[in-house]
């Protein structure tokens, strides 16, 4: 496998080459055809009108792959996708982004994607909870909702007309990330599945699996209802303001994550940091599965970027694969 | 540098208070040090260093030099840093410059002492070759391929492993010469002398966030920091030199305290150096 950065000795080179042999073995019998390299051809039905989409190519009569996929068909358009793509946004996808710039009436994220993402101010919620159209006093506070370099989660609603991406994020769940780690996998390892969000009761945390490869880990909060919020908000700030002078640091240490929670936390980002090493898929499942597998072998937290843990986690996927073959077939 | 928000910076101190950082590490454990020497053949000697995300070269030029009339007995040592653009995009062009001139004043008073050659890591006086004539210059050179925090460290013990992997040519003087004239050598292309490193000081970086210290600081806790020490402790205990950074001053007792942590923490950083430098020798003399 390509660029693992890990100094493996000589047994776990072998115990990792086996596992990576098994998993491809299993998975390469499906879809043996469908894979491509450049210049292969096609096997097209010429009769049917074939409709020739990206990556492919007209040479000699023939259709040609031009770019290394695999070959998916919809009725007469035929188009090879890549495997390792950079991340192709679709409506209703969940992203994660990080704040760059205030704009008026509009905010920019970036999301790992060639253009920078735009979240206008009507397509988010006021913290006030009331539906009203938005005033320019609302626009001079875009900074007390959203500044830069905050961790923002939402929605894609649509393309704009020079191909960057429109976001929403009205519901509860979308909205600022805080108490918690962001991190950096390629997009092409988190697949679309019904339900992004999830919240690991087990360990206290929410894990939100951005389709563009930004997955962040952080302390479970509650959503909460808007109109209760003011409140508490005011006299959370008046607390604030009052006891700045003084304990800064105190009162930050009690407002820290409690260490059991943290505790999860890291092991989690631990176990999606190993998953993006070896270049698996990122779901709950198994990432759930690679925190249990460190905990039953009672790893420190930070072990768990070695390379023993590394090797055990291909071992034992490259075993639920053949377990899951073993039912199917 | 991506900024960090609010909340993360706060995650990010509370773990630090906590004795439990982002990933998973305690405050005075390093990252894997992964040592590979021998990647610049061309080179004397030469070694690559990687830390987490840090990635590091150095390598070893050595030439035959006359040296400084003040110290006719000692050879010259030169050390260079350059950050490669590839590390991070601030570094293009003229970016990287503040951050090499830097680093590299900071591994000169670690390594080489004072401008008398005074309290040096490095024995100078074994590089002289004939008294006041000829003696070997060392050019040691950095690169940082990539920089994800703790660059000192990572640059200290390249250097380190890098001059045990040093061979310097072994020089036949030709007899007879006569004091003013320039006497005839010739530099063997067979046999080599290595270098003697049981001398070189490790760097341990401190990094103080909040009322703590840690070592190894990853990119996103350096930009939580308000101070820094460095210091470079040799096998010994003894220290060869010390740096500060950081705006915010530094009370003395804290200072004080910091350099005894450090050299507990050397101890531990110079054996797994030591055997992850022979390790990666062994792998190279198989390869």
């Amino acid at each position: 496998m390509r660029g693992i950065q890990l100094s493996l000795n000589q047994t776990q080179k072998l115990r990792l080459q086996r596992a990576l042999e098994q998993l491809e073995s299993l998975s390469s019998k499906a879809n043996s055809n469908a894979s491509v390299t450049i210049a292969d051809t096609i096997p097209v039905n010429y009769e049917d009108g074939v409709l020739k989409g990206h990556g492919t190519s007209e040479l000699d009569g023939e259709v040609v792959a031009t770019m290394c996929g695999v070959v998916e068909r919809v009725n007469k358009l035929v188009y090879v996708r890549a495997l390792r793509a950079r991340y192709k946004p679709e409506i209703g996808d969940i992203i994660v982004g990080r704040v760059i710039e205030v704009a008026p009436k509009r905010w920019r994220l970036e999301i790992n994607f060639s253009q920078d993402a735009v979240l206008m101010l009507s397509s988010m919620n006021l913290p006030d909870g009331i539906q009203r159209r938005r005033t320019a006093v609302d626009e001079l506070n875009m900074r007390s909702i959203f500044e830069e370099n905050d961790v923002i989660c939402a929605e894609v609603r649509g393309f704009q007309h020079d191909g960057s991406l429109h976001l929403q994020a009205r519901s509860q769940k979308y909205g600022k990330l805080e108490r918690g780690q962001l991190l950096t996998v390629p997009p092409y390892l988190v697949k679309r599945r019904k339900q992004h969000f999830h919240n690991l009761e087990q360990y206290g945390i929410d894990l939100i699996l951005g389709c563009n490869g930004f997955i962040w880990v952080g302390e479970h909060i509650e959503a909460k209802d808007p109109m209760v919020e003011d409140q508490v908000n005011k006299s959370e700030q008046q607390n604030t303001k009052s006891s700045k002078n003084f304990t800064r640091l105190e009162e930050q240490e009690q407002t820290y994550t409690p260490p059991e929670t943290r505790q999860n936390i890291c092991r989690t980002a631990n176990a999606v940091r190993v998953l993006s090493t070896l270049g698996f898929n990122i779901t709950v499942e198994v990432i759930t599965e690679t925190v249990e597998l460190s905990s039953s072998l009672n790893l420190d937290i930070h072990e768990m970027l070695g390379s023993e843990f590394c090797v055990l986690v291909a071992e034992r996927e490259a075993e639920r694969r053949r377990l899951l073959t073993k039912k199917k077939g | 540098m991506v900024g960090l928000s609010v909340g993360e910076k706060h995650f990010i101190q509370g773990g630090i208070a906590q004795d439990l950082r982002s990933d998973g590490r305690k405050r005075l454990t390093y990252r894997p040090i992964y040592v590979e020497t021998g990647v610049i053949p061309q080179a004397n000697g030469s070694a690559r260093v990687r830390m987490g995300a840090t990635d590091v070269i150095a390598s070893v030029k050595a030439e035959l030099g006359k040296p400084i009339p003040l110290q006719p007995d000692k050879g010259k040592v030169a050390i260079y840093v350059d950050c490669s653009p590839t590390a991070a995009p601030m570094f293009e062009g003229r970016g990287g410059e503040e951050l090499s001139t830097e680093l590299s004043n900071a591994l000169q008073r670690c390594l080489l002492g004072g401008k008398s050659g005074a309290g040096a890591g490095i024995d100078l006086s074994s590089l002289v070759v004939i008294e006041g004539k000829i003696c070997w210059d060392l050019y040691i050179d950095g690169l940082v391929v990539s920089s994800d925090g703790n660059l000192l460290d990572a640059l200290g013990a390249a250097i380190k492993a890098a001059l045990s992997n040093t061979g310097i040519p072994k020089v036949h003087v030709a007899v007879g010469a006569s004091g003013s004239e320039q006497p005839e050598v010739d530099v063997s292309d067979e046999e080599f002398l290595q270098f003697d490193t049981s001398g070189v000081p490790v760097i341990v970086t401190l990094t103080k966030v909040g009322r703590h210290y840690i070592v190894d600081a990853t990119s996103e806790e350096e930009s939580q920091m308000s101070s820094a020490v460095s210091v470079s402790v040799n096998r010994q205990g003894r220290i060869c030199g010390l740096t500060k950074r950081g705006g915010a001053g530094l009370d003395p007792s804290i200072i004080l305290d910091m350099i005894s942590v450090a050299k507990h923490v050397s101890e531990q950083l110079i054996n797994k150096l030591d055997s992850e430098i022979a390790a990666a020798e062994a792998c190279e003399d198989e390869s």
